[in-house]
């Protein structure tokens, strides 16, 4: 079946995750990377796993609009499924459509207490309940701890698990145990996290926190002209 | 007009459209326009303006006047230069009028309203354009109006719509103390005098705003660099900046759709559009800038650019259609070549040859007839029988500038006239908007005998049933609007018919072996793999016939059938008996068998729905979004609106504006458009079976 082969090829997988529900009720993942790096393709590849699983995904975007977000959904989709048939495929995005739910805010006009109004809203009339939930472009500054905490308290309370995307910089130094800026300061409230490190022409995916005990899988790369996660043989 | 003028002079001609939000002054401007053209001489005002079906409104002035303001394309002269401006049509569902009118247009002049800002429509009319990459300029009309804040709308036109949007002008005042406004590249200001404000007066910038217009300039300069060497270059070397250098940039910018340059004023006030003239003139595309492209019909579609160049053959597009006292008139334009009185052109769509009578140019009172039109120019064909969107080329050229697809409408109403008189002009009505428009079709039913109207959504019908109404005195009543649904199968199927009749006479005998199978994007395949003459060539194409047949009427619910391959591998046939309606009979008959072996489905149209409402509704939208059988794709927060956007069946969005009227305080707005067929859920297909049921017994009783 294409559902179970789509499943079999998803990243975390490759990661060497025994399954791929890592993180717990309320916990919480993170993508990092430089600007144009594939934070968000990964993101989606991640979602799509997720939607192929019939889990509902609730993808927050804080700067791209909801036909920007679509749009990477199907270039993603149309990726993985290339090689298989045209009918099937169509009919298998039809069937996943339905657990997807796009959201996005202005930056500035985005907050916690305004997600949770929304989310009530989607919940009371039975319109969409996450089980999952990826938020690209969540701004990491100084001030994020609380907004955050606010977060992890709003997941467990509606019972899903949230990923995120977080930019980095090239002048922020890492801090000493090699955790990029950004996350120095919260990297407790996350219990995954997982960095993408252009390195000459390839850009290897690193599992910088909550990787497995096997390291036997942690040699992986990000294709670049698909942005698909690939196993890489020659490093493993 | 003489023919030596027209000739070599592309660069001097500009074909735009106005494109705008209903009731942000499209009509007031188009007049204003005309008037300052001296095409028409005196102002009169739009009546019963209530910002519902303004469209009609402007067509309704057009007959009170005696003008064509609306008409197709009229055409008025500005600085030695010729401008046609074509309209483009008001409504917003997407229809092929509106493609049509964008492929005609080299450039536009986007409304705004100064109040109202950018609206769920005017994103919808910018939609269209950027989808024809249309180079437009920006006018923020009615700065007289209490509440006008044209910089908050040019925030919008940046944010909302995505536009590199620059002010090339600042207001002198505003709302009722508008009185003129400050041209940022000359740096004067300009006031409007005179009864109707046809006398400029030019005069420095008051003093109050000139550190602001200095400011502004600055901006303006610097985002024009963007577009010139030669300007950044004056800059860097502190050279003096010319006001040619300016205009030339942000010409550069404007045409590779990389920059909006926003005017503003008020239309009704007369105030901001000579200068508006002036910008159509410096800054948007002649016929020469634009690259237009055919499809080679003898070369596997391919594109091909045309040419402007003289000696080229003809290639020429029909864009809209219009009954006149003497006959049809056919507006079109000219991309390459020449068309003359007396020549002889080519209707791509069905080959006929025709010649070419009278050759004229409409102006908006008159009509004028010349001898030519070239490459680049529009004008118009009299008594040529033609459809809206034919492409007119020289013979030996098999060019077409539409493609070949129309999609297939989605809804269908039953009209019924009143009397004798309104049956005579709703025909005339009719014949005449399905030749317009390709997507509106209308046929008789075989089974209830009454007329059907049929289109691609509720409003596209609306519009033609209230242009029957007004433009025909056509007394028409209309019934339940009924979706166009269509069957399809889901899985392989064999089938092997044999049709055997002997009873009497000459005797009917035809087998057809094979299967049919499910395909995608096409409606219809049919292959054949019959081996060893088992079906005699002769009635092949009698096999085909007979399965094309079965297509109109599929088995399960006598929807059309969509989407099936038919592949023949077997057969027998008789040296007697078999004839061509034997086989036709056999492959209905091989078609029905395997057809209710494949799985069949029934198919519903699916349409994709924006709605824009205030943030505080959000949640009662999306409830009624999702009793309507909706899913929602996503929802966008912007500021105080928010944007859903989400695909629903189209059965279930009858009547969707009142009730959505209804439960926002009539402040969220909503558009619709065609997205794809899609299987409907066994809940529902029961429900049709039903329902079909129903129907059957009442006509049997």
């Amino acid at each position: 079946m294409l559902k179970k082969e789509l499943i079999l090829q998803n990243p975390l997988r490759f990661m060497g995750h025994e399954t791929d529900d890592i993180l717990p009720e309320g916990g919480f993942g993170s993508v990092l990377a430089r600007a144009g790096v594939g934070k968000t393709a990964l993101l989606v590849q991640l979602a799509l796993n997720n939607l192929l699983r019939s889990k509902n995904v609730l993808h927050i975007s804080l700067d791209d609009p909801v036909k920007k977000v679509s749009l990477w959904y199907k270039e993603v989709f149309r990726h993985l499924t290339k090689s298989y048939d045209v009918k099937k495929i169509n009919q298998l995005w039809e069937a996943l459509l339905p657990h997807r739910f796009i959201m996005t805010f202005k930056v500035e006009g985005f907050s916690v207490p305004k997600l949770e109004e929304r989310l009530t809203d989607l919940k009371e009339q039975n319109i969409f309940s996450p089980q999952i939930v990826f938020i690209d472009g969540f701004p990491f500054n100084e001030t994020v701890r609380m907004p955050l905490s606010d977060f992890k308290d709003l997941a467990k309370n509606h019972s899903f698990h949230v990923w995120f995307t977080v930019r980095t910089r090239r002048h922020e130094k890492p801090g000493p145990d090699g955790m990029p800026a950004p996350l120095l300061d919260v990297v407790d409230l996350f219990d995954v996290v997982i960095q993408l490190q252009p390195e000459g022409k390839e850009i290897h995916v690193k599992t910088l926190k909550g990787g497995p005990a096997d390291s036997e899988h942690t040699a992986l790369l990000l294709d670049p002209s698909t942005m698909l996660i690939t196993n890489n043989q020659k490093l493993a | 007009m003489n023919n030596a003028k027209m000739e070599n002079a592309t660069h001097k001609v500009r074909n735009i459209g106005i494109s705008a939000h209903i009731d942000s002054g499209k009509t007031t401007l188009t007049e204003r326009i005309l008037f300052f053209t001296k095409r028409i001489h005196a102002i009169h005002d739009v009546k019963g303006k209530d910002g519902v079906g303004a469209t009609m409104d402007s067509m309704e002035l057009e007959k009170e006047r005696g003008i064509t303001i609306a008409s197709a394309a009229t055409y008025c002269e500005w600085l030695d230069h010729e401008i046609n401006i074509i309209d483009t049509p008001g409504h917003v569902d997407f229809t092929i009028e509106v493609e049509r009118s964008l492929r005609v247009l080299d450039g536009a002049i986007l409304i705004l309203c100064s109040v109202g800002g950018v609206q769920s429509q005017s994103i919808t009319v910018d939609q269209q354009m950027k989808r024809y990459k249309v180079p437009c300029i920006a006018f923020i009309n009615k700065c007289d109006r209490i509440g006008a804040s044209p910089f908050r709308v040019i925030d919008q036109l940046k944010d909302k719509l995505g536009h590199n949007a620059v002010p090339m002008q600042i207001p002198v005042g505003l709302e009722a103390d508008l009185k003129g406004v400050v041209d940022l590249v000359t740096m004067k200001a300009i006031y409007f005098d005179g009864v109707n404000g046809e006398d400029l007066r030019i005069e420095d910038i008051p003093q109050n705003l000139l550190s602001e217009a200095m400011e502004r300039r600055e901006e303006l300069v610097d985002a024009a660099s963007m577009f010139s060497d030669e300007l950044t270059e004056a800059i860097l070397e502190e050279q003096e900046v010319t006001e040619d250098m300016i205009i030339a940039a942000i010409r550069q910018g404007t045409l590779t759709c990389k920059m909006t340059p926003v005017f503003m004023g008020s239309a009704y006030k007369n105030k901001g559009v000579q200068p508006l003239l002036d910008a159509v003139i410096n800054l948007l595309p002649c016929p020469s800038d634009v690259e237009n492209e055919a499809i080679d019909m003898d070369n596997d579609s391919v594109p091909v650019i045309l040419s402007s160049e003289s000696g080229k053959p003809a290639v020429a597009l029909a864009f809209k259609l219009e009954e006149g006292q003497y006959g049809q008139l056919s507006y079109i334009r000219v991309y390459q070549g020449s068309i003359s009185k007396g020549d002889t052109i080519v209707n791509v769509r069905n080959g006929k040859k025709i010649k070419v009578g009278r050759v004229i140019r409409m102006h908006a009172e008159q009509m004028e007839d010349i001898e030519t039109i070239q490459a680049g120019y529009i004008g118009a064909l009299f008594g040529i029988d033609c459809a809206s969107g034919d492409t007119f080329v020289a013979p030996g050229v098999n060019l077409t500038m539409t493609s070949i697809f129309v999609p297939d409408p989605v809804i269908s109403l039953s009209i019924v006239p009143s009397d004798n008189k309104s049956q005579i002009n709703m025909s005339k009505a009719l014949s005449r908007f399905s030749k317009e428009d390709p997507t509106f079709r209308t046929y008789v039913d075989d089974e209830t005998k009454e007329t059907i109207i049929e289109g691609m959504g509720e409003l596209h019908l609306e519009v033609y049933v209230e242009r029957m109404r007004r433009e025909y005195t056509a007394k028409v009543a209309t019934g339940q609007p009924r979706v166009a649904y269509r069957e399809t199968i889901t899985r392989k199927a064999e089938f092997n018919y044999i049709h055997k009749k002997q009873t009497g006479g000459a005797g009917q005998f035809g087998r057809v072996a094979g299967y049919i199978e499910p395909v995608t994007d096409v409606d219809f395949v049919f292959e054949n793999k019959v081996v060893g003459g088992k079906i005699p060539t002769r009635f092949i194409a009698s096999c085909e016939k007979g399965f094309r047949q079965s297509m109109d009427k599929g088995p399960k619910m006598k929807f059309p059938v969509t989407g099936v391959k038919v592949v023949i591998n077997d057969g027998a046939s008789h040296s007697v008996d078999s004839s061509e309606m034997a086989f036709q009979t056999a492959a209905r008959g091989a078609f029905r068998e395997g057809y209710l072996k494949a799985k069949p489905v029934i198919l519903e149209p699916i349409m994709k729905v924006v709605v824009e409402t205030p943030t505080e509704f959000l949640g009662a939208v999306m409830g009624l979004l999702n009793q309507r059988r909706g899913t929602i794709v996503g929802s966008q927060e912007e500021g105080p609106l928010c944007v859903i956007e989400a695909q629903a069946p189209l059965s279930e969005m009858f009547g969707f504006s009142t009730v959505l009227r209804s439960s926002t305080q009539g402040k969220a707005l909503f558009t619709m458009e065609f997205g794809s067929y899609k299987q409907v859920p066994q809940s529902v297909a029961e429900e049709l079976v039903k329902k079909a049921e129903k129907k059957e017994k009442r006509v049997t009783f």
